[in-house]
Parts: C-alpha cells; structure tokens; sequence
C-alpha cells in the first residue's frame, strides 16, 4: 500500500500550482489576483503543515493522535523509492520556508514590475519546489535525477521569466546551457553506477559497491556525479553561471535558486555520497575532490565578490562562498558534520531570504541593485538598515548572529577529521568576506542618503523581517533547539 | 550639574547595596550576568525611549555598573584561589560548551576596569550631537560585549563576546568618527577579526585534539589531563599569540591601532584602547598559556623580540607625529609591548607587572583620550603645529594633562609605575633560556622606551599647553573643560592614583591567578 504521508508535502504543492493554474482562466488580465496569492500560500503553509504532523508522529510527539494513522512508521512509498525520514523532514522544512518567502517577496516584485504571467510565475515556483521536496526524500537514482530536473527545468523558466528584459533572457539561456550540460554529466555518471551495480536504489548500490575495488571506470563516474551536482550548488570551478544567473534572473527567483535549490543540492549530495558512496574504494577519492572545490570556492566566491557594485551579483559570489563553507561540513561528514550542515542550510536560508527581501523592497523603491543605492537606507527605513546589517554579518559569521554558531560548527567537524586546513582557509576568507558584507552595510548604515524618502513596506513583510531578525539573533545564542532538530535529522541517516 | 550627580550616584547606590557581602552564594541576581546584561538592557531601553533620554540612560546604567565593578572588587575573597562568583549552566552538551562565567583575581580587575572606563566614556559621550540614540546603543552593547569576554570561562562564549564587541566599535569608528574614518574602521575590524581567525581555529584545535572533550577554560588549563602534545602545542601557541597579539596591537599587526584611535569618537578610543586592546594580553594569559605552556616556553623568548620592538618602534614614531591623537595613539602601542614582553618573561613579576600595567594602561590611556577630545572639542583642531599655549585657557585641563602624561611615562605615585616597574623586576629575575640570559639582555633596550615616551610625552605638553598662545581666537573661544568634561577625567585620575599610592591590593589581587599559574607551568630555567 502506498503510503501517502510520505509525498502529502509534494501534494499540497502541487495540487495548489493546479488550482492557481486554474483559477488564472477567471482573471481579467489586468486585476491583481489576490485568490492566486492567497491559494499559493495555503499550499506551502499546508505542505509545512503535514510536514510538521508527520514528523511529530513519528517522533511519537504529535497531538493530533487522529493523524497518525501509521504509528510511528517512517512514511515510505513506492515500493522503497521514497521515504520521509527526519533528514528529508529537515530539508523540506528549509525548501518550503524558502519557498514561502519567495513567494512573498514575489507579490512585491511583481509590484514593481507587472507582468501578465502571475499565475504561470506562482505555478512554476510551486512545481519546482514540489521537484526540491521530492528529490529530498529519493532513496534511488532515477527518483533523483527526475526530481532534480523537475526543479531546474523550472529554474531554467523562471530565470528568464522577465520576457522582455535582457539581462533575464541571458541569465535562462546561459542557465540553460550550462544546467542541460551538468544534468547530462550527472546522468552520465549514474548510468556508470548502474552498470556496476545493476541496481538504482542507493542503499543497495552502497552494499553493492561495498566489495568493490577501485577502478578508473568508477572514479571517472564519481568525478562526473560530482562535477553534475557541484554545478547545482555553484562550488567553484563550476559556478561560472552564478553571478550572471543570479544577476539576471528576477529577484524572487534569484533567492529560491540561493536557498532551495542549494539546499536540494546539498539533500543529493548527503544521500548519494553518505549512502551509496561511502564505501572504502571511493570515499577517498571524492572526499578529496571536494576538499578542492570547497576550498577553491571559498577563495574564488570570496575574492571575485570584493569588487561587486551590483547587490544581486555580490550574494552571488557570497552564496559559491557560503557553498564552500558547508562542503567542508559535508565532507567532514558522521553526525557532526551533516549536523553542522544542516544547522548551517537553516541559518543561510533566514539570513539570504531576509536580505533578498530587503533587496526587493528597496529596488521596489529605488529600481536599482547597485550597493551605491543603498546610502542612507538607515534614514529611509531603519529596519530595512538593520536586516542588511544582521543577515549579511551573518553570513560572515560575526557573532552574535546564528552564521557564528554555524561556521563555528562547521570548521569544528572540519577540524574533527583532520581538515585544519581547510577551517584555517575558511575563517581567513571569512574575514575577506567581511570587507564586502561591511560595504554594503556601510552604505546602509554609516552614508548619508541621496534621496530621503522613506521606503514602505507592508506589515506582512515588516512582520517577516522582524521575525528573520530576531531568528538571526536567538540562534546566535541558543542554538540548541535547531541544533537538536538538526542530530536527530543527521542521525536518521546512519540508522 | 546636580541631575548629573543624581543620575551617577542613585545607580551606584542601587547596584552597590543589590548584592551583599556576606550572602555570596545566596545571591539574587547572578552578578556576573548582571554585568553583561545591564548594558544590554540599556541598549534596549535607548531604543525604545525618546532620544533625548538616550545619555541619560546611558550614565544610569554606567553608574550602575561601577557600582557592581566596585562591590565584585571589594567583596572578592582574596583568600581562596579559583574562580568565584561562578555560573555555570550547560548549552550544547554534546558538544562540550557551557555558559560558564567566573571571575579570579586577574578577571575581577579587568571588569573593574571595564567599568571605571565605561562609566568615564558615557560621562565623556555627554555632548554627542549626531544620532544620539544608535551611538548610546553601541556603545552600551559594545561594554557588554567586553564585560562577556573577561567574565567568560568557556572558550566559545569567550570568541563570542569578543567579536560581539569588535561589530559596534565598526559603527561607531565608521558612523561618529573624524577624519579617514571608514577606512580607519575598516582596517581595524579586518585586522582584528583576521587575528580571531586563527583563535577560533585554535580553539576547535584544542578542542578536538585534547582528552577532555569540552570548551571549560579550567577543565583544559591542565595539560596533564588534556594530553596536548609538545608538538602540537608548538605549532598553535605562535599562532594564538599572534590571534591575541592582533588585539593587543603585537608589532607587526598593530597598524590599525593609530589609525583606528586617529578616527574614533573619543569614548570609542577610550573603549578600545582601555577595554578592548587589553583582552589581548588578557587572553594570552588566560587561554594561551595555561593550555599550551610547552608551546610557551619554545617560543616566548622570540616573540619578547617581537613585544620588544613594540614598545621602541612605536615610541619612536610616536616622538614624529603632527597629529595629537595619534601621538597618544602611539603611545598607546608602545604600552601594549611592555604588557606583552612582561608575559613573555614567564616569571611572576613580570606577568603580575603586566596584569597591573593592562589595568594601568587601560585607565591612563582612557584618560588621555578623554582629554584629548575633550581639547580637540574646544580647539577644534588636533595638528600640533596649530597647537600651543592652552594651559593658559583651561587651566584644569591642562593640569589633568600633566597627570596623565606623567601617568604614562610611569612616574612613581601613579599607576604607570607599578606596572612598568614589576615588568623589568621580571625580567630581570627571569630565567635562562637555553643557557642564554635572554630577558637580561633585553630588557635595558626596553627602558630605552621608557625615556623615549618622557621626551615624547614631555613635548607634548610643551607644545599644546605651554609657550605663548598659537591661534589668537583661542584666547577668547576656549573655556576650560565643564563639570561633566572634568567628571570623568578626575575620577580615572584618581583610580590611577589610587594604584600608584597603595597597588597592594591590586597587586595581591592579580597574583592570586598569576602565582598558582606560574606554579603550573614553572619559568624558564
């Protein structure tokens, strides 16, 4: 019998892309399509709803006993191929919230910049978030890669989403080129797995391989596996597509592809890698590879985002950086690691969405991204200076801030494997990170504005930074909470 | 005048009858989170209130706590050794942090200070003109930060509340500061954040490499029981040396320090170079050495070279400079090598003569750069060569002037000397190092330095307060310094006299922590 819990999230996210879809046909083409909004929302919040049932059922702590038809079962579906653990919970969470609050910021987006495609923008959000979610509970290859390309083939629409505007259309094409390119090496890769194995399922592909002696047919396949994904989480040298892309694309997309999509990257690696290729004859090989790429993106994110004017391509360069930092996690591995991996993925998603959202209220105002743009934001709506200020040395990981704590664990389970080396070159980049965060919160804080007008905003969105700040900052100090969320999701893979 | 005195001293004694001597372990309120959060409150309270409240607050919640650094110094137990007034409360358990704070001897003097600066920096912030309400918030924010790290005894709360002080000084260097000043806070928060760089990592080094499994300062101070390896420890002690060092200005990292106080609005300077500057000394002898000492002993006697050109170079330079600021500045730097080169010396003296010069120099140095402002408020110009005959219109001030300048070259009678003079005992008695007297040899080039900062000091004063009147308008626009300028100026003055008549306290205060240390570790042979 298939058990549903285990997809109820993907449900609701898609059931409400349909019903938005359908709803469109309604609308004249210019009102403002409230309905289409407020569906969108009761589907994430909904998914984030069966989410939190289903994991409180299984954790036995669910209040509704009504719910929980299963016990305490994980939910698993498909004959195997999917299955809700804690550590799929823990990376849906952090995809749905990423995508309400793309959601949010998009109804201010499309304030600014109106367009007639509302409902097909929504839908398509929706669909990819749907691919994320699923991709985050496939326990097999084929489940994978199509949940994967369900969320890049929708990335790839909304990057250029803005028909008319150049820099939009190159940032889909290039996305385009460059994902259609990595998704095919991937594939590539996993057929070799295949031919190996002879079977898809992960776990089986680990005991299959368990024997296995190092071969160059096997190492090319992991090279090729890792070069398809490391392009999906921008690890250096394959984030040539980044700041483009994330320049380009418009604003609400440009945050889901920082946050969601990186997280269901990071969801790929951890139960491809930590599953299927944690095996003696190979673990060395890719462990190594992404000892590189994490270095090497820790250095190139952090150094080519020093001369950025432009606020978008900036948290471009930041967010390969930031992709550096949580690979040294992820390949310090065991419980420390994904746990610091996974208490790192929340934190960037409060700290990049609440700066997205301020970036989108600001060019909602000002039309512009360049951090020049930014003087005197403090005069013009103080909260807006302090979201810039927080979330960005956040992302530094200046305490008091949550990114402290994350980078501190981290380079802590780095450091627990022997990677000294790679927590030193991390923190001293970090430090490098920290001169152009400060730009843009000099900007904000420190410069006299241009133009004093104050910049509104509505109590849904003040109501969501505030919310995002005060996050920032109680992690910072209590972490614990999230941090044992984060164990118990870390822990569930190694059971 | 008298709302002043009634906002100083209701505070004070409030927060001076809260905790009582003999109930120590009873108390209501945990007294060392008190100190942390009151700034904290205040902070808040600022924001919330109308602006013209914020300095208000802002000495209220000073005063208060001075008067909680004055009662954690009187009713410290100078008996027993260890820590006290401990709270100890577990955080992440599986990973060996707690939030545990304590105070010894060492500790208890550097909140003092901590508390005598920050009261004397809201008094000097009086005349803020330009966005009161996130100045007061800052600055309050930034003395809980600094309160945290010297209370702190875990090692993950100590980097915490270290950083968490660096983020406010970059605001108020960048937003209130003078001259190049977002380059200024820029540089020094570069510079500062890059020397934790390294202790972070050597904290997590410690951490995963040590039998102990945890961030506890005093469970890791035994490397008997942590088994840190000599090799280990040789290759991390530079490093965290140099992590500290960055703070305490070590030569060659301490460029941000001239620049940093050239730019900073005065409460900040005092703040930084009272506070903050000293935790880097502070931290060598509470972190580096007890948990690495072997790495100490290999390396100590080189990096005495390195706390030694501190101390000549930077007197040197300061002796060249146009600008009065940052000859103190300057000075400043120079001060910071004698504590370091009193901790290199590894003997008792010397480490006891550097505890006593941190807390000196930070009180000294926050009275110059209280008078220093409060001259360049009144002049409106800091260029020596505009300088000159100011004795004769503000004849306190220029009194003041001469005390601290006298307090800084170390006169006896005040607190410069004691330290300086303990310091040089040290060396002197310190031991060999392989077979060589090292310290001997080193340490007259250091008194060197101590001539060096008369003549520079001396020419200050002679310039800027004595000889005939430069500018003509400064006959009839320059006042003496006001009730609330002097305030504070006298009240670090007389701190600094008070160390300088009678340092038997403080002496005997700072070798509670630095004698069991000495005994742990033992000196060079």
């Amino acid at each position: 019998m298939i058990q549903y819990q285990a997809f109820l999230p993907e449900i609701w996210l898609v059931g409400a892309a349909f019903l938005v879809l359908i709803f469109e046909l309604f609308y004249k083409s210019n009102s403002d399509r409230g309905l289409l909004k407020a569906v969108a929302v009761v589907g994430v919040v909904g998914a984030l709803l069966s989410l939190g049932c289903e994991l409180g059922c299984v954790s036995g702590g669910c209040p509704v006993q009504a719910c929980c038809s299963m016990g305490t079962t994980v939910p698993t579906a498909f004959g195997g191929f999917l299955k809700t653990d804690a550590l799929a919970a823990f990376f849906k969470l952090i995809i749905l919230l990423a995508t309400l609050l793309t959601l949010l910021i998009s109804f201010r987006y499309f304030k600014a910049n109106p367009t007639f495609y509302v409902a097909e923008f929504i839908a398509i959000i929706l669909f990819s978030a749907a691919g994320a979610s699923v991709l985050t509970s496939a326990q097999e290859i084929i489940t994978l890669y199509v949940a994967l390309e369900t969320l890049t083939i929708s990335s790839y629409l909304l990057a250029a989403f803005m028909k008319k505007d150049k820099s939009s259309n190159e940032a889909g094409m290039k996305y385009l080129l460059l994902g259609a390119f990595s998704s095919a090496l991937l594939l590539f890769g996993f057929s070799y797995l295949y031919g190996f194995t002879g079977t898809t399922v992960i776990a089986d592909i680990g005991k299959a391989l368990a024997t296995q002696v190092s071969s160059p047919l096997l190492t090319l396949a992991v090279i090729m596996i890792v070069a398809g994904l490391a392009f999906k989480i921008s690890l250096a040298p394959f984030h040539m597509w980044t700041p483009d892309v994330y320049e380009g694309s418009p604003t609400p997309v440009t945050a889901f592809l920082s946050v969601a999509s990186k997280t269901a990257g990071f969801a790929a690696f951890v139960r491809l890698f930590w599953v299927g290729l944690s095996v003696p004859a190979l673990q060395p090989t890719w462990i190594g590879l992404f000892a590189v790429l994490a270095v090497l993106s820790i250095i190139l994110g952090n150094l080519e985002a020093l001369p950025q004017r432009n606020i978008k391509r900036l948290m471009a360069y930041s967010s390969i950086a930031q992709a550096g930092y949580i690979s040294a996690g992820f390949l310090a591995g065991g419980q420390l690691g994904l746990t610091a991996v996974l208490f790192y993925l929340f934190v960037y998603l409060f700290a990049n969405m609440s700066v997205f959202l301020a970036i989108a209220i600001v060019n909602g105002k000002t039309g512009t991204d360049q951090i020049e743009d930014y003087a005197g934001i403090w005069k013009r709506s103080p909260l807006i200076g302090v979201v810039l200020l927080v979330g960005l040395l956040s992302l530094a990981g200046v305490p008091p801030f949550a990114g402290f704590s994350g980078k501190w664990y981290l380079f802590g389970a780095a450091i627990s494997k022997g990677y000294t080396w790679i927590a030193l070159v991390g923190m001293i980049f970090s430090v490098v990170s920290l001169y152009y965060y400060l730009q843009v919160a000099r900007q904000a804080l420190v410069s006299e504005p241009k133009d004093p007008s104050p910049i509104e905003m509505n109590w849904v969105e003040r109501a969501v930074l505030v919310i995002s700040v005060v996050f920032i900052v109680t992690l910072g100090f209590w972490p614990t909470p999230v941090m044992q969320m984060a164990q118990t999701a870390a822990s569930s893979l190694f059971n | 005048m008298f709302s002043v005195l009634a906002t100083i001293l209701a505070p004070l004694a409030i927060s001076f009858n809260l905790i009582h001597p003999v109930a120590q372990g009873a108390n209501l309120l945990p007294l060392l989170s008190t100190m942390i959060i009151v700034p904290v409150i205040a902070a808040l309270l600022i924001l919330i209130s109308p602006e013209q409240w914020s300095k208000w607050i802002s000495l209220a919640a000073a005063s208060f706590e001075l008067g909680l650094g004055i009662k954690l110094f009187l009713i410290f137990d100078r008996v027993a050794s260890g820590f006290q007034f401990v709270e100890d409360i577990s955080w992440l358990k599986n990973l060996g942090i707690s939030y545990i704070l304590g105070v010894d001897g060492m500790s208890a003097l550097m909140v003092l200070l901590v508390t005598c600066v920050y009261f004397a920096g809201a008094l000097i912030s009086w005349n803020i003109s330009m966005r009161k309400k996130e100045y007061f918030v800052y600055f309050s924010l930034l003395v809980g930060g600094v309160a945290g790290a010297y209370e702190s005894l875990d090692l993950f709360f100590f980097f915490l509340f270290y950083e968490f002080a660096v983020l406010p000084m970059y605001l108020l260097v960048g937003i209130w500061g003078t001259g190049r000043k977002e380059y200024a806070a820029m540089k020094l928060t570069v510079y500062l954040l890059a020397g934790s760089a390294f202790m972070l990592v050597g904290f997590l080094a410690i951490y995963f490499t040590s039998n102990v499994h945890t961030f506890d300062i005093r469970a890791l101070s035994d490397v008997a029981t942590t088994g840190l390896s000599p090799s280990f420890q040789n290759t991390w002690f530079p490093l965290l040396f140099v992590g500290f060092g960055v703070i305490s200005a070590l030569f060659p990292f301490h460029t941000w320090s001239p620049d940093g106080y050239g730019s900073a609005p005065t409460a900040a300077s005092m703040l930084h170079a009272g506070v903050l500057k000293s935790l880097g000394g502070y931290s060598i002898i509470r972190v580096a050495l007890p948990l690495l000492p072997d790495g100490a002993k290999t390396w100590l006697p080189y990096l005495a070279i390195l706390a030694l050109i501190n101390m000549l170079y930077a007197a040197i330079v300061a002796l060249k400079q146009k600008d009065f600021k940052y000859v103190i500045a300057y000075s400043s730097v120079s001060h910071c090598g004698t504590i370091l080169f009193g901790i290199c010396t590894l003997e008792a003296a010397g480490l006891n003569g550097a505890v006593i010069q941190t807390f000196s120099h930070g009180i000294v140095a926050a009275m110059t750069f209280a008078l220093v402002g409060t001259v360049y408020g009144k002049a409106h110009t800091r260029e020596l060569a505009k300088l000159g005959g100011l004795a004769a219109c503000m004849p306190v001030l220029g009194a003041l002037f001469v005390a601290a300048a006298m307090a800084n070259v170390g006169l006896p009678g005040l607190s410069g000397f004691v330290g300086e003079f303990l310091v040089f005992l040290g060396s002197y008695r310190s031991g060999f190092h392989g077979g060589f007297p090292i310290f001997q040899a080193l340490f007259p080039i250091g008194v060197v330095a101590i001539v060096l900062t008369a003549i520079y000091y001396l020419r200050l004063v002679q310039i800027v307060f004595f000889g005939g009147i430069k500018d003509p308008h400064f006959k009839e626009e320059v006042k003496d310094g006001s009730f609330v300028e002097i305030l504070p100026i006298a009240f670090l003055l007389i701190v600094s006299l008070a160390v300088g008549l009678y340092p038997k306290p403080f002496v005997d205060m700072s070798n509670l922590s630095i004698a069991p240390l000495i005994d742990h570790i033992g000196g060079f042979k």
